[in-house]
């Protein structure tokens, strides 16, 4: 029997929001694929490029960024300038062949555990048929 | 098109008058026939003030050395520096106006247009006259470039010999200037993304593979970043010592700095390098494709660029160089900016 | 030994040599580069200059030293990686090149020898081919003590004739590769040698750069530290490295420790160039940098070049190939600038 694959996701999650979101998925003991490794940040916005590419060249299988819907970011208006720098990057990583898949960027709140659980879920569905991410990986 | 006598005569006026320090120009080499950047500090030194098709340099560069420099200088000459500039670069002078790099006084634009054509690649120049010795290249009124070499004066047809970016220029003259030679010229090109189209068809897994083999071949010399006018930070994430470091850092915080990208040439850290240009670039690229022609090891890193000025269009309308008043791309938003790929 | 190879003949001397890892230049779409030969028949020996030469062969621009791991109970283990070379030939060196490696060698057999380059070092054959016509505009290589047709550093030098090659070798290693295909090649006659010597003789005078009385500048040098010169010739120089990084005798470079992806406890000591024309490459970690500008790193690359390794090892660290004159992207001419230093004050 072999083994299923499973992906390493680094997933940035804006304090405000998806964090949160993601505390209250774990408070309400909602289930959901333990793949991800959380990095908590003060906003979406505040993600460069650099971290997502050092994500990959550390190893990472899948990258997701998540923060607050548009109009209910605690600072105003940093999930605005993250929709457009992701927007850009991920047009980038699809031009050099990177698999459009393993970058996601999601609208998570506080409120939403539920929503969190199902993002997860869903990114590990299409992670996993993908296999390991070499092409950026560091030694890869 | 532009008289090289006139340039000559506005350049000699104001740095005979003392209006501008020295201007930033170009001559031709000591050997071969494209021309090179060139410092004129004297007015009789600009007898060697040259205007042809080889002048293919972004001499808005320049600038971010003289602003260096002046930060340096306890009570420097504010006079502004007289600079050449076509199509292309005078963007880039919009971009520097916009970013608030330099102010409008801080420079005096010589703007010249590149009529019809534009400038020759030598690659593209080298593979047509191959081994043949050429001194001059110069423009004619209509589309072709007039080529001396030992055996005479032949007429090319610019398609063949000049750069893919300038076929999908848009701006063949000066969109800021204090004094323009050779006119407007207005270009509209069938498709100014064109060059992107084939790479964009290709599968995933063919794209990779071109990349791939593309950027393993980089040794990092940084040439690209070198000699771009964009890339003008005091610290950049590649360089070994990435960050300011003063007397009293303590040791401690040096030894905690993270260090993004290693100095090997491997494929993976050369990837890192580039797309972080690229996305440093993003909306701040005029196109002026400084950086692939400056690569000594022929990587196509134009594609990058153009990809995401094609996306910056297309995705929130936005054009580079153009505008000075206006926020930069990714320090700006609109409401209706595209969310479809968001979960 | 001094034989006679017939041009036919070329592919099957390398077939022969299938015990050796064999470099050659092979053409790009714009440029020549040197790889590994894996179709004999393939090779070519017209080649303009490559953009590298050998050195990033013998020297290459990253070479792991040992891998480490922190093994269980908290010992460091540190493992030397799998000896990856094997003898080495590489085929149609230029003599500028060879010249450039000749450098190399007096730097890593100093005080100090150098275990990682010479190892690799004397596992290398290199297999010249005189320049019967410059293979770069910028060639100057008789201005700097060498010539077209120079035998330094080779073990065999090739010199292209009419249909075949004048085949001479200078070691034993040399005598090795000829005798492994002893049969293919032949015992020169008298005009096969004066062939040889006059294309010998007519390569020096198609060479069209030369710098008149450069051996004057190594003592003009000496008193130019702070002369107002190095600011004026480094104006439009935009620091990048290929001057230095295409130089087949820069030598400099640094030792870092890559961290591996998946953990921080492993990695791998590397050896990388390093390039002094990057302005980090003398920062000080106390944030002084005693070289912090344009003119002041210029003046490094001319006074190493032309005066320290003159000083040092008697030679001039420039071999003439002309790499650096044709890539700068701003057209920075190493032959003007040592021509202005020469006539400096005059």
């Amino acid at each position: 029997m072999t083994e299923e694959f499973e992906p390493k996701i680094v997933a940035f999650l804006c304090k405000w929001c998806s964090s949160a979101g993601s505390d209250l998925a774990g408070v309400s003991r909602m289930e959901y694929p333990s793949n991800v490794i959380p990095i908590q940040v003060l906003c979406s916005g505040s993600v460069s490029p650099l971290y997502i590419l050092s994500a990959f060249n550390k190893g990472a299988d899948g990258v997701l960024v998540s923060g607050c819907h548009p109009g209910d970011c605690h600072y105003i208006k940093g999930n605005y300038y993250s929709r457009r720098r992701i927007a850009l990057l991920k047009e980038l990583l699809n031009f050099i062949g990177l698999e459009p898949e393993r970058f996601k960027m999601s609208w998570v709140s506080a409120a939403e555990g539920t929503k969190y659980t199902e993002v997860i879920k869903e990114f590990v569905d299409e992670l996993k048929p993908l296999g390991a991410q070499t092409k950026l990986r560091r030694n890869g | 098109m532009v008289a090289l006598e006139d340039l000559k005569q506005e350049a000699k006026n104001v740095l005979e008058g003392g209006t501008v320090k020295y201007i930033i120009g170009y001559k031709k080499p000591a050997v071969g026939f494209m021309a090179v950047p060139a410092f004129f500090h004297k007015p009789e030194d600009l007898d060697a003030l040259v205007w042809d098709p080889t002048c293919v340099h972004n001499l808005v560069l320049f600038l971010k050395d003289e602003k260096k420099k002046k930060l340096g200088q306890k009570e420097p000459d504010e006079r502004p520096v007289g600079i050449v500039v076509k199509g292309c670069d005078s963007r880039a002078v919009n971009v520097l106006l916009q970013e608030n790099y330099i102010d409008r006084e801080n420079v005096y634009i010589l703007g010249v247009s590149c009529g019809k054509t534009g400038m020759v690649d030598l690659k593209k120049v080298r593979k047509y006259f191959k081994g043949k010795i050429i001194s001059q290249i110069d423009f004619n009124e209509n589309e072709s470039f007039t080529v001396t070499t030992t055996e005479g004066k032949v007429e090319v047809p610019a398609a063949d010999i000049f750069a893919v970016r300038c076929t999908e220029c848009i701006t063949a003259s000066p969109v800021i200037h204090d004094v323009l030679l050779g006119g407007d010229s207005v270009r509209t090109p069938e498709n100014p993304f064109g060059s992107l189209e084939e790479m964009e068809s290709k599968s995933q897994g063919q794209k990779w593979d071109f990349w791939q083999e593309q950027l393993t071949k980089c040794i990092r010399c940084y040439a690209c970043r070198s000699i771009c006018p964009m890339c003008y930070c005091d610290e950049c994430v590649v360089d070994t010592i990435n960050f300011a470091v003063y007397p009293d850092t303590p040791a401690e915080e040096k030894a905690q700095k993270i260090k993004w990208v290693e100095k090997s040439p491997t494929t993976s850290e050369n990837f890192i390098y580039h797309m972080v240009r690229a996305i440093h670039l993003a909306g701040r690229c005029v196109d002026c494709a400084e950086c692939e022609r400056a690569c000594p090891m022929d990587i196509p890193l134009r594609f990058l660029n153009k990809k995401l000025e094609k996306e910056s269009k297309k995705l929130f309308d936005y054009d580079v160089g153009y505008d000075t008043e206006i926020p930069s791309l990714i320090s700006s938003f609109r409401d209706e900016d595209p969310e479809d790929f968001i979960r | 030994m001094e034989k006679i190879l017939t041009k036919k003949a070329l592919p099957q001397w390398l077939i022969k040599l299938n015990a050796y890892q064999i470099y050659a230049p092979v053409k790009k779409e714009n440029h020549w580069s040197y790889e590994a030969l894996d179709k004999p028949e393939s090779i070519r020996l017209d080649h303009l200059n490559t953009i590298q030469s050998p050195k990033m062969i013998i020297f290459p621009q990253r070479e792991v030293f040992f891998e480490f791991h922190n093994a269980e109970g908290n010992t460091l283990v540190m493992k030397e990686p799998a000896s990856e070379s094997s003898a080495t030939v590489i085929f149609g060196v230029r003599p500028c090149d060879a010249a450039g490696v000749t450098h190399q060698d007096k730097v890593f057999d100093g005080h100090f020898k150098d275990l990682y380059y010479w190892k690799r070092r004397n596992q290398t054959i290199l297999v010249g081919l005189a320049c019967n016509t410059p293979p770069s505009p910028h060639c100057f290589c008789l201005s700097v003590g060498g010539s077209p047709h120079s035998t330094a550093g080779f073990d065999i030098l090739m010199t292209e004739l009419e249909d075949s090659y004048y085949v001479e070798s200078f070691s034993k290693k040399g005598d090795t590769l000829i005798s492994l295909a002893g049969d293919i090649f032949s015992t020169p006659k008298e005009n096969d040698k004066k062939d040889k010597e006059k294309a010998h003789s007519d390569s020096e005078k198609k060479l069209k750069r030369h710098i008149k009385d450069l051996e004057t500048v190594p003592p003009k040098l000496k008193d130019m530290f702070d002369s107002p010169l190095w600011e004026e010739e480094s104006l439009s120089c935009i620091q990048c490295g290929i001057c230095t990084y295409l130089c087949p005798t820069c030598h400099c470079f640094d030792i870092n420790d890559e961290k591996d992806s998946s953990s921080p406890l492993s990695g791998k000591r590397v050896r990388t160039w390093d390039n002094c024309q990057f302005p980090d490459f003398t920062m000080h970690s106390s944030g002084h940098n005693p070289r912090p500008d344009r003119a002041s790193r210029l003046r490094q690359r001319i006074m190493h070049k032309f005066n320290y390794f003159v000083t040092n090892y008697k030679a001039y660290q420039c071999t003439g190939c002309g790499r650096c004159i044709d890539k700068c992207p701003v057209g920075i001419d190493i032959i003007e600038v040592l021509e202005k230093v020469r006539d400096y004050g005059k």
